[in-house]
């Protein structure tokens, strides 16, 4: 059975995402999951197995506070780094429209294979700016509700009784959308290609002219029409 | 077994403060010294090492004058505590004469106890990253003595005992000081919270003793532990059962529509 997509160097290819946007995001991905996995040694009952992997309780708090840092920091990279990348990500948002609806609409028939025919999309499609903003809106405030929690003596009692549910709030959108994000990005047949857009940072001319027909036309259509 | 409960009548104190000292003595906590404040008062709150401490609340009146009065602080034993429910590892236990006990143990230092509680008892002990607080002196108490604060207090301020009995002599105390210059002679801890196994007879209303009038748990901590913690984490499960679904039915759907390769429609994630 075939995983992923496979790569295919000696087609043409063009680029998607630039080096700071994927050293962030497979920064934040490692980070991410390791504050996953050592934060629900206290949201779940009874994983005392899962707490020893990390060495105890106590470990699984140390790594889980070191992964948080580093997963700020990353965030600062990103902002620090490609401002403009930031910038643009909003704007392809802000483009939410009619055939973004219609992609959300007929999306779950494509998710489980069934062959549907969907208008064009820019840069990032009805499902992937959902993505965009709930997953970073939810990391966001585990962050803030993160840090209120590590240091509950120099915030007012209030703002840490709401950080509590908001953490866990956060963290169950968050790690929803991750599931979906994390398996329609590499093994979902129809979209494996994107894989190699994150990975490498190049997907298929082809693939990208089929899946995000707008955003292909603007940025590589007509090269006489751009310069 | 029956509830086991300690009385501290406020008109009775004399803010001696011998029962600091024997908490101290008993569970052998060092001193943690705090700088002159102003008043008399030894200590702005509890702390790790400091299980109950005297308030001091100095009022001026235009008509009675300067007021002075004190209160005994400490963990009240709630019946529903909020700190049992908030524990992510279970350290809290009510023992059967109704002490709330906390288990170093199990302690892993969240501290998500101290801001569950709606008097903030549970203490953060910086030198062992663990929580502490009152234990209603359960290691004294299971071998039928008083607690030491109980058992120090020279005045009589603080008595322990059956809790039914208790609150009858509270009633009593009370009315006896309603018809004797405190009008606003009050008990405490007879209902608050579902019933507190400390209880209080107050000279004056709760608020004049910084006592929150009508405590509960806080609706973010109720709302997080019964609602947010048991049930909002199926979501996680549903999504990862979606996608192991989708896993298969492409690939079986693919087969029989004869491939998903180069010309495949549709969108990605």
């Amino acid at each position: 059975m075939q995983w992923l997509t496979e790569y295919k160097p000696d087609v043409e290819r063009v680029e998607r995402f630039n080096f700071v946007a994927r050293l962030t995001h497979w920064g934040h991905t490692v980070t991410f999951l390791l504050c996953l996995f050592t934060g629900l040694v206290l949201f779940l009952d009874g994983v005392d197995w899962l707490a020893a992997i990390f060495g105890g309780y106590g470990g699984a708090g140390l790594v889980h506070r070191i992964a948080a840092v580093l997963l700020t920091i990353f965030l600062a990279v990103f902002v620090v780094f490609d401002f403009k990348g930031i910038i643009n990500w909003i704007k392809d948002i802000l483009r939410f429209g009619m055939n973004d609806i219609k992609f959300v609409m007929k999306f779950p028939l494509e998710f489980f294979g069934f062959p549907v025919k969907v208008p064009p999309q820019t840069r990032f499609n009805g499902g992937e700016k959902g993505n965009s903003i709930v997953t970073p809106t939810m990391v966001i405030l585990l962050v803030i509700s993160g840090y209120i929690m590590w240091f509950p003596a120099i915030f007012p009692a209030g703002l840490v009784r709401v950080a509590y549910p908001t953490h866990d709030i956060a963290m169950i959108l968050a790690t929803c959308m991750v599931c979906m994000h994390a398996y329609l990005g590499s093994f979902h047949p129809g979209s494996g290609e994107s894989f190699w857009g994150m990975w490498k940072g190049t997907v298929r001319s082809e693939w990208a002219k089929h899946h995000h027909a707008i955003w292909y036309d603007e940025t590589y259509g007509d090269k006489t029409d751009a310069e | 077994m029956a509830n086991l409960t300690n009385l501290y009548d406020v008109s009775k104190c004399t803010a001696c403060r011998g029962c600091q000292i024997a908490c101290k003595d008993w569970n052998q906590l060092p001193a943690s010294i705090e700088p002159f404040k102003g008043n008399y008062q030894t200590h702005e709150d509890t702390d790790g090492d400091t299980f109950t401490i005297i308030k001091f609340f100095e009022t001026e009146d235009p008509v009675t004058g300067v007021n002075w009065s004190f209160i005994k602080h400490q963990c009240m034993h709630c019946f529903e505590p909020a700190c049992m429910m908030a524990c992510p590892k279970g350290a809290y236990t009510k023992t059967e004469t109704g002490a709330t006990v906390h288990d170093p143990d199990k302690c892993i230092g969240c501290q998500y106890c101290t801001y569950a509680c709606p008097f903030e008892i549970p203490k953060y002990r910086k030198r062992e990253d663990k929580i502490s607080k009152c234990t209603l002196c359960v290691d004294r108490t299971v071998e039928g003595l008083t607690p030491a604060c109980a058992r120090t207090c020279p005045t009589g301020a603080l008595t322990f005992g059956d809790r039914d009995e208790l609150l009858q002599k509270a009633e009593d105390r009370a009315k006896y000081l309603r018809e004797n210059g405190y009008p606003n002679a009050t008990i405490y801890g007879k209902l608050e919270l579902g019933g507190l196994n400390k209880l209080y007879v107050l000279t004056d209303t709760p608020d004049k003793f910084g006592l929150p009038v009508d405590p509960h748990i806080p609706k973010n901590i109720s709302a997080w532990q019964n609602v947010v913690q048991p049930y909002f984490g199926w979501l996680i499960p549903l999504m990862l059962g979606a996608s192991a679904v989708s896993f298969v039915t492409t690939r079986l759907l693919a087969n029989k529509h004869g491939g998903h390769g180069e010309h495949e429609e549709g969108g990605h994630e």
